[in-house]
């Protein structure tokens, strides 16, 4: 337990001061503000493109435009900046072998991954925290009427699918030895899940639902219960990843 | 028995057998020196005892426990200094022997003194700097007070010395000898001079056995007699010795320098005799004829043959 607090004090303070932090929070906190501005705007925007005998029809933007925005930034830019900031979690510390150092000084391997993902986890939810929070605030100050629905549930399914590719990220971070390595690793497993969703009846099962369904489920195309298997499935995948990697790299030759 | 024991360890990477049952015994409270060419698996050894390697066989046991391969819980006994010892550059001297101090489990105020006592020691205690700005000969320090912090049963240093400066090189031995008596060093080196400046223990590491292993004095006790040096009044006389005929055998090395000619004797049943034989055969009166106390080197040279 010593351990596990004193590496994952590390692993924050090494986030903080490699502007690791600084940068997640920046990108969703820009992310955050622009998500409801880009939806108000982008009418106005394409109507002063619009020339002389050129109408343009647009339907007056909605809260959803907004939400719409959140949920295909986050899944798109949020995440994958994410991956590559977290590509580099053991290959960094590998490579150069300052884990050697705190091995021998009796940290135990599982307490590394454990604490590191600990680590990215909490990054992840406060980033998402962030956008959602700056998001909501001002879509609601620039569309009082509000109409989405399942919101929280639908963050909780993009948080949660993080959650999901950040244990992908772990185990293939522990199978590669560089950060090009896990991100081609986490790329296939998530390349994976695409494929299997071309099944219709996996649909209901895959992981990649939870990013994928968010913009049906704010406009009740879909309901919340599409979902109930998919959810289960995330969770036990990431908990598997999780512990692949503790098992990888207790066998680890170092 | 001895702190550190190691029972027919076998190691191999692919098709290359690095070691081939090694057995070592380090005695308590000695500066135990390990030395072998670059590649004879001094470092590979070392990560056996640490559970960072796995053996393929053969057993490690470190203060009466046996090492089991990915677990640390032998490690608390031991200190180590890696060859290259890398930090994580964002953090100061003091942040990072704190980091170290909370993981090997050391009460905060007894970390604080401690990593004060250290870095006073290494010579660091002013260092306001972040790691990530220092030498090489710096880290190496740094290393050390690390590799000390919780007071471990056995130091273990992968050549602590090789990639420093003369001076760097002085202190770093000077702090292993303060630290001597206090705990057991096992210090692994290709620099023979530094053995024979600290270490009252030495093996060498061959072929991936021990080919020789003992007290210093106990060894040089054992080999003496196999060198002699012979100093000739000109040049040409000198070359004329360096080659004779018989002087050509596998088992001896010959060397010079200026009008001296040093022999080195691998075979233990010639001796000086053969040499004195050889020059009165071909009349040739030297200057000096000295029988030459074994230095390590040729210890090593002869035990790595």
């Amino acid at each position: 337990m010593n351990g596990y607090l004193a590496f994952l004090k590390k692993e924050i303070s090494e986030y903080a001061k490699t502007y690791k932090l600084f940068i997640m929070l920046v990108l969703f906190a820009v992310l955050g503000i622009a998500n409801p501005l880009v939806a108000k705007l982008t009418p106005d925007i394409l109507k002063s493109l619009a020339t002389d005998g050129v109408t343009i029809a647009i339907p007056e933007p909605t809260d959803y435009d907004a939400w719409k925005q959140f949920f295909k930034n986050a899944t798109q830019v949020g995440l994958v900046v994410m991956a590559i900031l977290s590509s580099g979690v053991m290959s960094s510390e590998l490579t150069k072998g300052t884990l050697i150092n705190l091995l021998t000084k009796g940290l135990s391997r599982s307490v590394v991954i454990l604490s590191k993902y600990t680590c990215m986890v909490l990054v992840w939810t406060v980033s998402v925290a962030l956008c959602f929070g700056l998001t909501y605030g001002y879509t609601s100050y620039l569309f009082p009427e509000s109409k989405a629905s399942n919101l929280l549930f639908s963050v909780f399914c993009l948080w949660l699918f993080g959650l999901f590719l950040q244990a992908a990220i772990m185990v293939s971070s522990v199978l590669a030895n560089t950060g090009s390595g896990c991100l081609l690793i986490t790329g296939a497993i998530v390349a994976a899940c695409m494929l299997v969703n071309m099944i219709p009846a996996a649909q209901k099962y895959n992981p990649i639902s939870l990013a994928a369904q968010s913009t049906a489920l704010i406009t009740n195309a879909a309901q919340p219960s599409s979902l109930s298997g998919a959810i289960p499935v995330s969770c036990l995948l990431s908990l598997f990843f999780v512990l692949l990697s503790v098992m990888i790299f207790r066998k680890k030759q170092l | 028995m001895g702190i550190l024991e190691i029972n027919g360890l076998c190691k191999r990477f692919g098709s290359k057998e690095v070691l081939k049952g090694l057995d070592m015994d380090v005695p308590e409270n000695s500066i135990f020196g390990f030395v072998g060419q670059n590649g004879a698996g001094k470092t590979t050894t070392m990560k056996i005892i640490l559970g960072l390697l796995k053996p393929d066989s053969g057993s490690v046991t470190v203060c009466g426990e046996k090492v089991s391969y990915g677990e640390t819980r032998t490690n608390r006994h031991i200190g180590f200094l890696p060859d290259v010892p890398e930090f994580y550059g964002y953090m100061t001297p003091m942040e990072y022997l704190c980091l170290c101090g909370e993981i090997t489990g050391l009460s905060r105020s007894r970390t604080r003194s401690r990593s004060e006592e250290l870095l006073e020691l290494v010579g660091l205690k002013n260092e306001k700097k972040k790691i990530g700005g220092f030498s090489r000969g710096m880290k190496q320090r740094l290393g050390i007070a690390q590799a000390l912090l919780n007071e471990p049963k056995i130091l273990i240093c992968d050549e602590p010395t090789s990639a420093l400066d003369p001076i760097g090189r002085k202190e770093i031995l000077d702090i292993l000898l303060a630290a001597k008596g206090k705990t057991t060093i096992l210090f692994s080196t290709h620099i023979l001079s530094d053995v024979e400046r600290i270490c009252d223990h030495i093996a060498v590491l061959h072929g991936g056995r021990l080919a020789l292993c003992g007290t210093l004095s106990e060894i040089k006790e054992r080999h003496r007699y196999n060198g002699f040096a012979i100093e000739f009044g000109d040049a040409e006389t000198a070359s004329l010795f360096e080659s004779i005929e018989e002087l050509k055998l596998p088992s001896i090395s010959i060397s010079r320098e200026g009008n001296t000619v040093t022999v080195l004797m691998g075979d233990r049943s010639m001796d000086g005799s053969f040499l004195l034989d050889v020059l009165s055969r071909r009349r040739i009166v030297p200057l000096r004829f000295t029988v030459m106390e074994p230095t390590l080197e040729s210890l090593f040279m002869e035990a790595v043959q």
